[in-house]
């Protein structure tokens, strides 16, 4: 019984290791306003925008697949005019900044 | 050599993974969509059977059973075939953006496919040395990776073919499923 809990912790943790040290040096960067914009979405995942949650939702915003913050219901007024001018105003890896409306 | 060659032509024709022993099904009907992703998922299931039976049957052999813990090897492997699939969604992130797109929910999939326990199992069930063991691992993925890509080239056809409306999309897949297992059938005994 504690060689079979030694073991399954040992193995474990091994595996944890592995995977923390192989996601620093696989890290793909993405772009820091997907995170951002997910935060001030409501994080509902309610999936009205057509989108499987809010984060599918930021990265078609960011992606500018979608232009309008109004695609999300759930959002209110102030949020929406909160994300609309962080993505109007934060330039991308590119320099540029969204054209982005409420 | 010869039990080798047999064993393998066996494990990718005659009991193969898919169309005889019904495991793996998932992918199966979810990617093979289009050749290309049939081609990338069995490029990723390849690589971690092959990965994760190498790892479990050296785990099984020099750590469980001088330790008395045969008992463990489910769980065990369960452990080991979930971080390897974590690996290997990693890497094609980071190799190929395109492939993990297309792959999409079905890459972190991998493991919960059956196929993946199934080859670990069986490897210990079976009793293979490591000769057989690693013929084995390497068959079975193969055989998966040739009947999802045959399957795919048959679906894209089926897009461009005029079907009858009730049967449009997965009814008549499953259709051709269910003959390409009958003519696999029809190999039984060769070996």
């Amino acid at each position: 019984m504690l060689y079979a809990i030694i073991t399954m912790l040992v193995l474990g943790a091994l595996l944890g290791l592995g995977l923390g040290i192989a996601s620093k040096y696989l890290a793909v960067k993405e772009d820091e306003r997907i995170e951002m914009v997910t935060q001030m979405l409501p994080n509902y995942n309610c999936g009205s925008c057509g989108y499987p949650g809010c984060s599918g939702l930021a990265q078609a915003l960011v992606n500018g697949e979608v232009t309008t913050v109004g695609t999300c219901r759930p959002c209110k007024a102030d949020q929406k005019e909160a994300i609309a001018e962080y993505l109007n105003k934060t330039p991308g890896p590119d320099g540029k900044c969204l054209k982005v409306k409420v | 050599m010869g039990d080798l060659f047999s064993l393998f032509i066996a494990s990718v024709f005659i009991q193969n993974i898919i169309l005889t022993q019904f495991l793996g099904m998932c992918p199966f009907m979810g990617v093979s969509r289009n050749s290309s992703s049939a081609i990338g998922m069995g490029g990723a299931v390849t690589f971690v059977i092959v990965a994760s039976s190498l790892v479990t049957y050296g785990l099984y052999h020099g750590v469980l059973l001088p330790l008395n813990l045969a008992y463990m090897d489910l769980i065990t492997f369960i452990l080991v075939i979930a971080s390897l699939v974590q690996l290997t969604e990693m890497i094609i992130k980071k190799v190929s953006p395109s492939l993990y797109k297309s792959l999409g929910v079905y890459l972190p999939l991998i493991t919960t496919n059956c196929a993946v326990l199934h080859v670990a199992l069986e490897n210990i069930n079976k009793g293979h040395d490591f000769a057989q063991m690693l013929t084995y691992s390497i068959a079975i993925p193969i055989g998966f990776t040739l009947v999802l890509y045959i399957f795919s080239t048959i679906r894209e056809r089926l897009d461009v073919s005029k079907v009858p409306n009730a049967l449009k999309g997965n009814p008549i897949a499953l259709i051709v499923a269910g003959i390409m297992a009958l003519a696999f059938s029809g190999l039984a005994g060769l070996v």
